[in-house]
């Protein structure tokens, strides 16, 4: 025992001294990136001690959720609404051209970037992959704390998680003094503002199952609201779920399956023969939006698995909810309604994406309105989101899968495109990588206008047996290359869709020969920042569609571009870095070559004091 | 006359396009560098495997052919039934790691990348029709108001599809697919549906594993014509001058009755080779 003991404190000893010491020589020190968990004193730890620029942290509020400071970005999308709009005004038309950089900050690790950062009481907090958060002080970028997890090592046999735990997430969320994250493992951890120490984690569903964490989850009357991914995966078969646990003590609340539902006899009908076990898919993986006057949460769904009807085996049935809008009540996790965008998927055009609220006067009269471009095919709907009516659609993509939509809402598909054999290849359009994908859109008020940025591109589908391990189920559709429609020579599209209760119209459109890589954020300056493939991000006016201002970075623009305010200086936040939204559709821009490094970062920019 | 069809169909699926939410994998996961390998390579198995151990076994067999160490390494597993993030992860594990990967179907669909080629089939090994009913001889015996089960995406599950597209709902049965084999025999013992297609490797082992599986006996698949899988192993791109020593190692284990010893080993159907 004696000569464990000291073998140990050897070892101990010497990895210390290996830590601790200087460089000699050529020796490097460890990047952090790689720096040894050893270092991290308790499981999940940060790697500093409770910094004195925390120390007088003011906690976020209810009421500063549900009213968020116009000069910070508290959530997602900047406020419940997901409308991804900002009040501040100081960066405009007129003072866009002089931006300069503020100062910029690489990631911690590389992976793919799809992160939004917030912003709070002069803080920044950015999660990169693997579940790594960062509090950087907004006005200089210098690191506060850093919380890096020490995982449990994912078994090979976790890949889907290994896959997503490139992705960096979404959003995490702000509440009181804490972080709020979900993980790739399926579970809730609550961090200490302060200093990104652990308060509590609840392990929610069973990874071992296939259930992983891949969108941030939204703070909602004293609620954590998350949903979960890794529904198409064998051991999760008949269970996709929005969950609400308690902000305090992670105690579930209430569920909802997206795929079994009980309670309305119509959802079981839509999956024909198939019994809920042997039912798939459903993932709601975009954080959803937050009405506070009717209490209701409101998320999008994603396609059915299999892909294809003629392997799952529903029919002509319309497999609810996917490819939905639903619509909860937040104390009860009860639907309120639910309106499909997409019934009878059979293409992988999977319709999560963000839902935004709109309030707009007319005549006098105040409509409440969901606006959405819900899927990959590019379509935008508009909804009254106290009801679920539907209101109109508008095409924005060439898509050849909606034919059009009834009067009553009932979205009629092309059956042409149904495979009925297997192999039977057609072409669709728009991709199963989109039309449009995860990067979201922003509302304007200013303009009463939806600024979505798409790609135009199709591809092959065709049902097939893709059984890679001999007897092993995986994949049952074939996708051909990402390529561009015919007659279309430009892959990058921002569309301006204007917004009325009435209908939706092209108020402009703005073509780029790359793709559009990043989400779009609105602002009181009266303009749209978003980026692309080719590394440029850019200002339109929010009238015109005119570029005002256009910067190139070191990579493809990605995640969620935002802004906040310090000391009476407006920040613009750029993330940078890799993009599948530009590698899988390169080839349309064979002239624009991609960074093989990822690069991913964030700049900040601002605009230079006066008299400077 | 198989490996002919593979070219011109699938590097389909290799072009990158993201399914549901995966997306790629960036440059820097790539390892880049050459292995020094020695006298061994680095074989990988996927842990799902319904044939691990069996492939395991193959793959010593034609290390020891070579005069070759095998080093094991598992491959990867879980991916959703849909492959999201499962090219990935392949590319991603043959670039890195793996010399060759056993077990994997040889068949016109089976995914193709500039990261490896696939080696002749090692062993054909029957997908069969299970049920409990004593009564039954032959599908065709079951009626038409009776359900079964095809293990999800499998070519057993292609070849039943292909037969019941050309017929009329009231001359074909109800189809469910199952991802979970386990739970696909339960319900086959407890009547919920009457029997299942599924890959015999599959069948061996649950009655292996469960006493209750004895009940469960493979009847004729009779109307719908017999499927099979044809079995091998992905080499690395890097090295062709060791795809053509495998392949070479697999006919002389086919030829020699090593394969065949092992398919009996394990309870096996099927015969060695093509």
């Amino acid at each position: 025992m004696k000569i464990e003991l000291l073998k140990s404190v050897l070892v101990a000893t010497t990895a210390l001294a290996l830590f601790a010491g200087p460089a000699l020589a050529q020796n490097a020190a460890a990047p952090a990136a790689t720096a040894p968990a050893a270092a991290a004193p308790a499981a999940d730890a940060a790697a500093t001690p409770a910094p004195e620029r925390t120390k007088n942290y003011v906690p976020v509020t209810a009421d500063m959720l549900a009213n968020p400071p116009k000069e910070e970005w508290l959530m997602f999308r900047g406020n419940y609404n997901n409308q991804g709009y900002s009040q501040l005004d100081l960066i405009n038309k007129d003072t866009v051209g002089k931006l300069q950089l503020a100062w910029a900050w690489p990631m911690a690790e590389a992976g793919i970037q799809e992160t939004a950062p917030l912003v709070h009481d002069g803080i920044m907090f950015l999660q990169t992959n693997n579940n790594i958060v960062e509090a950087l002080d907004a006005k200089t970028g210098d690191l506060v704390w850093q919380y890096r997890p020490t995982l449990a090592e994912l078994p090979s046999s976790w890949s889907y998680q290994i896959n997503q735990a490139r992705r960096q997430k979404n959003s995490i969320a702000l509440y009181e003094d804490k972080i709020i994250l979900t993980t790739v493992d399926a579970r809730i951890v609550v961090l200490n503002a302060k200093d990104g120490k652990p308060v509590w984690e609840k392990q929610v569903l069973d990874t071992q199952k296939g259930y992983s964490y891949t969108v941030g989850p939204l703070i909602a009357d004293g609620k954590i609201i998350s949903a979960i991914s890794g529904c198409s995966i064998a051991g999760t078969a008949g269970g996709c779920f929005i969950m609400a646990h308690d902000i305090n003590t992670g105690e579930e609340l209430w569920r909802f399956n997206t795929i079994d539902d009980p309670e309305n006899p119509k959802q079981g009908e839509s999956w024909g023969d198939v019994p809920p076990e042997n039912r798939w898919g459903g993932t709601p993986w975009t954080t959803g939006a937050y009405d506070p006057a009717t209490k209701t949460t409101f998320w999008g769904i994603g396609m059915p698995g299999p892909y294809s009807e003629l392997i799952r085996g529903s029919g002509e049935g319309s497999v609810l909810y996917t490819n939905s809008t639903l619509a909860l009540d937040v104390e009860t996790g009860k639907l309120k309604w639910y309106y499909q965008h997409l019934p009878r998927d059979n293409w992988d055009l999977d319709s999560p994406f963000e839902r935004i609220l709109v309030d707009q006067e007319v005549d006098g009269k105040t409509q409440h309105l969901l606006i959405t471009a819900a899927g990959k095919n590019g379509i935008v709907f508009a909804l009254d989101r106290d009801t679920g009516k539907y209101l109109w659609h508008k095409d924005t993509v060439q898509q050849n899968v909606v034919t059009g939509v009834d009067a009553d809402g009932t979205v009629q598909i092309n059956t042409d495109l149904i495979s009925k054999a297997v192999g039977e290849e057609h072409l669709v359009c728009a991709s199963v990588s989109g039309g449009k994908l995860w990067m979201t859109g922003s509302y304007s008020p200013l303009t009463q206008a939806y600024y979505v940025p798409l790609t135009e591109a199709c591809n092959t589908v065709a049902p097939t047996q893709v059984e890679f391990t001999a007897g092993n189920a995986v994949g049952a559709v074939k996708f051909g290359p990402r390529v561009l429609p015919e007659g279309i020579t430009d892959a990058g599209l921002l569309d301006a869709v204007g917004i009325n209760p009435t209908q939706g119209d092209h108020k402009w459109q703005y073509r780029s020969r790359p793709s559009m890589t990043s989400s779009v954020l609105a602002t009181a300056g009266g303009l749209v920042f978003g980026g692309d493939a080719a590394r440029n991000i850019n200002a339109w006016d929010q009238e015109t569609g005119e570029v005002v201002w256009s910067q190139r970075l070191n990579a493809p623009i990605g995640g969620y571009p935002s802004t906040y305010e310090i000391d009476g200086e407006q920040y613009l936040v750029v993330p940078t870095g890799y993009s599948n939204a530009a590698s899988s559709i390169s080839s349309a821009f064979p002239e624009i070559p991609l960074p093989t490094g990822s690069g991913n970062s964030i700049f900040v920019f601002k605009l230079p004091k006066s008299g400077s | 006359m198989l490996l002919k069809l593979l070219a011109p169909a699938l590097l389909l699926l290799s072009t990158g396009a993201a399914l549901a939410q995966t997306s790629g994998v960036p440059p820097e996961e790539f390892d880049n560098t050459r292995r020094q390998a020695g006298d061994s390579i680095q074989v990988c198995f996927d842990r799902t495997s319904l044939g691990r151990a069996f492939d395991e076994a193959v793959a010593k067999a034609l290390g020891d052919a070579l005069f070759l160490e095998v080093k094991v390494m598992e491959g990867f597993g879980g991916f959703p039934l849909t492959g999201d993030g499962f090219m990935d992860e392949l590319n991603l594990a043959m670039n890195n790691d793996c010399d060759m990967f056993m077990g994997v179907s040889v068949s016109p669909n089976t995914p193709l990348s500039d990261s490896f080629s696939i080696t002749r089939p090692y062993a054909t090994i029957p997908f069969v029709l299970a049920v409990k009913n004593p009564d039954w001889q032959r599908l065709g015996d079951i009626p038409k108001d009776q359900r079964l089960g095809t293990a999800i995406a499998s070519m057993g599950e292609m070849n039943y599809i292909t037969w019941a597209q050309q017929r009329s709902k009231a001359d074909r049965w109800v189809r469910l697919p199952y991802a979970d084999p386990n739970l696909m025999a339960t319900r086959v013992l407890d009547g919920t549906i009457a029997g299942m297609i599924l890959w015999q490797p599959v069948l061996a082992r649950l009655q292996q594993e469960r006493p209750e599986a004895a009940a469960l006996r493979v009847i004729a698949n009779d109307p719908i014509p017999a499927s099979e899988t044809h079995v091998g192993a992905l080499v690395s791109s890097r090295n062709g001058f060791l795809r053509s020593q495998i392949d070479q190692a697999i006919d002389a284990l086919v030829a020699d009755g090593t394969i065949d010893g092992l398919l009996k080993q394990f309870g096996y159907a099927g015969r060695a080779g093509e």
